[in-house]
């Protein structure tokens, strides 16, 4: 039944992106810009004589996954705002499905949609730029524990606008925090320092993800095993924050956005 | 079973300035087939109840039962509910009505194919036909209203809740969500409607719950309220205007004239008056019948409506 859910999400979605298609067109091409002029700008600092091939690389990766962690991030409190605008929200929350599994139907339908539109963007400059990044299928295995990761802060971002209504700041706060966390090298970090990164989320899984799609490495089990278990507690806190926050909202009686 | 049980619910909201006692001892039942009217002034508290019983604002305390689910434990209970809420849209304006009821359908928990099949049958019944494929956006207030309450009804709820549901509608809109009700209601459906067009309301109604500053003010079948408030008098309308001669008698035995109308407050005078106006042609005799919107003002207050 959750999957009737989830495919009539991605219907509503579909549909109502093709209705803002000035939106969408510009949006890609925008993104498109923007990739590329980053693309340029580090082959021109990294270029000349030196080996920077999988410093490089991994910039590159860690930049596609922090535009598309910004994006699931901020896609629940987006949603919920939006809602609360057109006024549509508290029909949302009449459903029996409960609001938790609404909402991270919709935001799943919304990365598919947006993943489609970006791995096309990231063929593009690949081939633009001749660069060269492996695209094993084992990449899915740390890519669950970054999405996991994912998800749990976009529903405490959703449990922020649920309370507070407002989270512009909070949002772009987070996503220079997520610039840090991609593009930090947490693996190569030690001691104190290494349990830290083990923390933080989605790092140990963006580490993973380097590794195996810049620099060819294999997947450490060990390693997969703490990056799912750091995917897991943030997205079980981020499920236990919006419930407890739907609840909370529920009442001081702002669902609608008194 | 009642559709609807709703016992002493309360809710006080506290802001850093002020304490709000929006609802306090509330208790609402209603059948199937029932439809009651909840009225009262603004900021009376209807919409309150009204999202505490969908399970969208939490009681401070009180119980909600939906078919004997509580909606604020078991989202399942939504299932039996339907609702129509007050100042939103409640559809997206950017689907046609076709693809609304199809998504509403799917999130109330029906299949897609169910859902395809209700949408069709509802459009029809809603005379939405022709407007199934038109971005919601450009309908008209009165087909956007219609359109909210296709999709409330469309995982098939034995409660539909309707706050003000004909506000902002022209006279032909009005009646024919006015005209809705009454079908729904006859399926047997439970419903429980607010409104501040008491005539709607009077029409409408079984049984009226009249709500003031967060209270119950009184709840009685609405043809035993009229008759309660109804008095002993009669009114006389006559085809034309009063000659002084017979005005000046008629009111020196005690009834008031206004114009072509007589009032008579007992009913000893009626005859003796009707000998007066003989033989002036009448265009009716009745019995004096309070209606809603005198019984309201009397119990909230004249400055209240
Ligand atoms: N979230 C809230 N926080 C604080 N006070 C609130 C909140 N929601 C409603 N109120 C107050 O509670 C009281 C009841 O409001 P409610 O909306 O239930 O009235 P209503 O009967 O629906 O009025 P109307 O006829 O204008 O729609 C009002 O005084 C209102 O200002
Ligand atoms: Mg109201």
């Amino acid at each position: 039944m959750l999957f009737e859910l989830f495919m009539a999400e991605l219907r509503r979605s579909f549909i109502q992106s093709t209705r803002y298609s000035a939106e969408i067109i510009g949006g890609i091409v925008g993104t498109t810009i923007i990739f590329y002029g980053l693309f340029l700008s580090t082959r021109y600092v990294a270029g000349g004589g030196f080996q920077f091939g999988d410093r490089f690389d991994s910039i590159i990766i860690g930049y596609v996954l922090w535009t598309l962690m910004i994006f699931i991030q901020g896609s629940i409190s987006g949603n919920l705002q939006d809602e609360a605008r057109t006024g549509t929200l508290e029909q949302v929350f009449l459903s029996p499905y409960g609001a938790s599994q609404v909402f991270l139907c919709r935001a799943i339908a919304s990365l598919f949609i947006n993943l489609v539109i970006n791995i096309s963007i990231l063929l593009v400059i690949i081939g633009l730029t001749g660069s060269n990044l492996s695209f094993p299928l084992i990449l899915f295995l740390p890519l669950l524990t970054v999405l996991l990761g994912a998800y749990g802060l976009s529903f405490i971002m959703g449990s922020l606008a649920l309370i507070l209504k407002q989270v512009q700041q909070a949002l772009s706060i987070f996503q220079f925090g997520l610039l840090f966390l991609f593009t930090a090298p947490v693996e190569s970090w030690s001691g104190g320092l290494r349990i830290l990164g083990y923390c933080l989320p989605m790092a140990p899984g963006a580490g993973l993800l380097r590794d195996v799609m810049a620099r060819g490495e294999g997947l450490d089990g060990g390693r997969w095993a703490i990056a799912l278990l750091n995917g897991v507690v943030y997205f079980s806190l981020g499920m236990l924050l919006f419930r407890w926050s739907e609840r909370e909202t529920k009442r001081q009686g702002k669902l609608g956005g008194y | 079973m009642n559709v609807l049980e709703a016992v002493d619910l309360q809710k006080i909201y506290r802001n850093r300035q002020k304490t709000v006692a929006a609802v306090q001892e509330v208790s609402l039942t209603l059948a199937a087939k029932e439809v009651l009217a909840f009225l009262g002034p603004n900021g009376a508290g209807k919409t309150t109840t009204i999202k505490m019983i969908a399970g969208l604002i939490l009681p401070d305390r009180g119980s909600v039962r939906i078919a004997g689910r509580d909606p604020h434990r078991e989202p399942k209970a939504l299932r039996s509910l339907g609702a129509v809420l007050e100042g939103n849209r409640n559809v997206y304006w950017r689907l046609t009505p076709e693809e609304n009821l199809e998504y509403f359908g799917v999130l109330r928990g029906l299949t897609r194919q169910v859902a395809r099949q209700r949408a069709q049958v509802l459009l029809e019944r809603f005379d939405l036909m022709d407007k199934r494929q038109s971005q919601v956006q450009k309908l008209s207030r009165g087909m956007q209203q219609k359109l909210a309450i296709a999709v409330s009804l469309i995982h098939d709820p034995q409660l539909l809740l309707l706050d003000e549901p004909t506000l902002g509608l022209d006279v032909e809109a009005t009646a024919s969500v006015k005209q809705l009700v009454r079908e729904i209601a006859a399926e047997g459906r439970a419903i429980l409607l607010t409104t501040h067009q008491l005539d709607i309301a009077e029409e409408l109604s079984d049984r009226v719950a009249i709500i003031n500053q967060g209270k119950i003010v009184i709840e009685e079948p609405t043809s035993e309220l009229i008759r309660q408030f109804s008095g002993t008098a009669y009114r006389i309308e006559l085809e034309q205007e009063l000659d002084a001669d017979r005005a000046y008698k008629i009111g020196a035995l005690g009834a008031v004239i206004e114009g072509n109308r007589v009032a008579v407050h007992e009913v000893s005078l009626l005859y003796p008056i009707l000998e007066i106006l003989k033989p002036l042609p009448l265009v009716r005799l009745e019995k004096d019948r309070a209606n809603l919107t005198e019984i309201f003002l009397k119990l909230v207050g004249k400055n209240a409506i």
